[in-house]
């Protein structure tokens, strides 16, 4: 962080990318005019000058102040007994220190029924979703890279998920999955429906025996595909003759699979075990918000949507925020370990 | 080289294919639903409409105001375009031309950025929004939105930018030309494919963006984006599936139409975003 300050307020003067165009206006204003002009000789003769590396800050200022601000201030509500966000309209200043209620919150969640059922819940959608996702969809990359018969238009059918968004994909799954949906709807069609011997039809996200299930099933039914398409596109990378050469050696297609091309994408691998990971922990609220609000009872409330819940719709912030923490804690010990599972790739 | 005839690649080809139905058959019920009625869809899901009931898409239009929400959402994804290529491609002249200490810690700044998920802090956002005067408008989105975009953005038009040899700058500042003039006249021009990228990728993002639309911006018909209309018809009572549906695909057909006309850029697109690491 080096870079002299002096620049930095009077380029900023001027208007971002026309920083050389309004050099002349700049250097007026600049307090020491022998090491401008030794700046600009510089500039002139490496094309760099050190004032170009200034151009970061304006993108760096938005993307730190909406990231790195708002993860301060979980760690800062986590402390005080705001009653939701009007209460939160109605004081004057950020922070209230009427309101600090020191270790209250972390008492309340840490011993709280549902606090502990959304952390079950939660451990068992992370420990579902990604082991299952990611190999499947590694072996789905594989088998769309060695091109077999209509491969182009799997690639379509398992591409077309990701262009949906979670509100759609929430809209989808409300309407296959309702009693009188199209899943039930197939299963009467081939007599595992009401009247056939056995009858699997239930009211799908509001049975609490299937209802996580719906929420990790509706995850791994976009996201299989996707990712096996991302994985397809790595692999096109790996030269054909590697997969001969391990044919030649009497390796069977699982084997090529496994122990050929996954070495090729290893590093890779782990990085999409991390993001998915981050994005199953983190990102379940919408989809629980629109399938089943947390419901039956607390059968499908994870921490991703506790956090929600409690500032939204049960004006307790800072019991939101002290889950907030844990949520975080829990990515930190995921990625660390991860990181660990990995290791040899990075 | 061929897949061999085993019973593995036959229960292969069996998965794969069966995998490809359970992501179609949804979408399939989806459009047949939205030319039914809901005694039709729950009666006989699979079966084609009697008579088409066309109606369903004028009412969609209708009951969810889906015009105004279209309008909201196609200002918001155009707006937040518009700012993160005016942040990002500035940024990313800057660290593919200079190998400063400043330029490696702003490079490793945006390179984080992959590891902090966008939900971390929905509730701090949410009084940021108040603070700044943006609560329950969709200007929010405008000003929000492209900060998640940035990192990604930045490293693409990086990669793109240092592919561009560092000569031909050098050579046009030699000329006197400014930086404006060489990133305006040379790295734009010369970066087209790589901004193109990020326009599809960062516009899909941005289109598709749910939960901070609902929960800030929230539901009001002049504010909230198409993407918050639709569940909030869902949730109203007497949910008639077929207009939801009808609704429902009536928001695809913007995502639809860009991705006909864009096919094959899309899909390299769409994977660059992701094989960043």
């Amino acid at each position: 962080m080096a870079a002299p300050d002096t620049a930095a307020t009077d380029d900023r003067t001027g208007t971002g990318p026309g920083v050389s165009t309004d050099r002349t206006a700049a250097t007026a204003a600049a307090p020491s005019p022998p090491v401008r002009t030794q700046q600009l000789r510089r500039m002139n003769a490496t094309g760099g000058g050190r004032s170009l590396p200034l151009l970061t800050v304006p993108a760096l200022v938005l993307y730190l102040f909406w990231t790195v601000v708002p993860i301060v201030f979980v760690f800062v509500f986590a402390f005080f007994d705001y009653r939701g966000i009007l209460d939160f309209v109605a004081s004057d200043s950020l922070v209230d220190a009427d309101r600090f209620s020191g270790l209250d919150n972390f008492r309340l969640v840490l011993t709280d029924a549902v606090f502990l059922q959304a952390l079950r819940n939660t451990a068992i959608q992370v420990g579902v979703a990604v082991p299952l996702m990611l190999p499947l969809a590694f072996m789905l990359g594989y088998y769309l890279d060695r091109r077999p018969p209509g491969w182009r238009v799997l690639s379509v059918f398992f591409f077309t998920p990701g262009l949906i968004s979670i509100s759609i994909k929430g809209t989808i799954f409300y309407a296959m999955l309702s009693p009188n949906g199209g899943l039930n709807g197939v299963l009467d069609a081939v007599g595992l429906g009401n009247g056939g011997a056995v009858d699997l039809t239930t009211a799908w996200y509001a049975d609490p025996r299937t209802a996580l299930g719906v929420i990790i099933f509706a995850d791994l039914w976009q996201g299989i595909g996707w990712t096996g398409v991302l994985f397809a596109a790595r692999l096109s990378a790996v030269p054909v003759e590697l997969y001969e050469a391990a044919a030649v050696d009497g390796a069977s297609e699982w084997r090529r699979m496994w122990g050929v091309a996954f070495g090729v994408v290893k590093g890779y691998f782990g990085t999409m075990v991390m993001l998915q990971f981050l994005w199953t922990l983190f990102n379940s609220a919408p989809i629980v918000y629109i399938l089943t609000g947390g419901g039956p009872g607390t059968a499908t409330t994870t921490l991703s949507f506790l956090v929600y819940q409690k500032a939204f719709q049960q004006q307790q912030i800072g019991y939101s925020q002290v889950v907030g923490i844990v949520l975080f804690l829990f990515g930190v010990a995921g990625l660390v370990a991860i990181r660990r599972a990995f290791r040899q790739a990075y | 080289m061929k897949f061999a005839r085993t019973p593995g690649t036959a229960v292969a080809h069996v998965l794969a294919w069966l995998y490809a139905a359970v992501l179609v058959v949804p979408l399939l019920y989806l459009v047949l639903s939205s030319l039914k009625g809901n005694l039709a869809i729950f009666t006989s899901p699979y079966a084609l409409p009697s008579a088409p009931q066309w109606d369903n898409y004028a009412e969609a239009w209708t009951t969810a105001r889906l015009g105004p929400a279209l309008g909201t959402s196609v200002y918001v994804t155009a707006a937040s375009v518009a700012v993160t290529l005016l942040l990002a491609i500035p940024a990313a002249y800057a660290l593919a031309r200079s190998d400063s200490r400043f330029s490696t810690v702003a490079y490793a700044t945006f390179a984080a950025g992959f590891l902090i998920p966008p939900f971390a802090a929905l509730i701090p956002t949410v009084f940021l929004g108040i603070e700044l005067h943006l609560y329950q408008r969709a200007e929010f989105l405008i000003a929000f939105l492209p900060a998640t975009a940035l990192p990604l953005s930045v490293i693409l038009l990086t990669a793109f930018m240092r592919t561009i040899p560092k000569e031909m700058a050098e050579a046009a500042v030699m000329d006197g030309a400014g930086h404006w003039t060489v990133l305006t006249r040379l790295y734009v021009p010369l970066s087209m494919p790589g901004i193109i990228t990020v326009v599809i990728l960062q516009a899909l993002g941005f289109w598709n963006e749910f939960f901070y639309s609902l929960v800030i911006v929230g539901t009001a018909p002049t504010e909230r984006t198409v993407q918050v209309a639709l569940p909030i018809a869902l949730i109203s009572e007497n949910t008639d599936y077929g207009v939801l549906a009808a609704g429902t695909l009536i928001s695809l057909v913007p995502v639809y139409l860009v991705y006909v006309m864009l096919q094959r850029r899309m899909q390299e697109a769409l994977t660059a975003g992701a094989v960043k690491g």
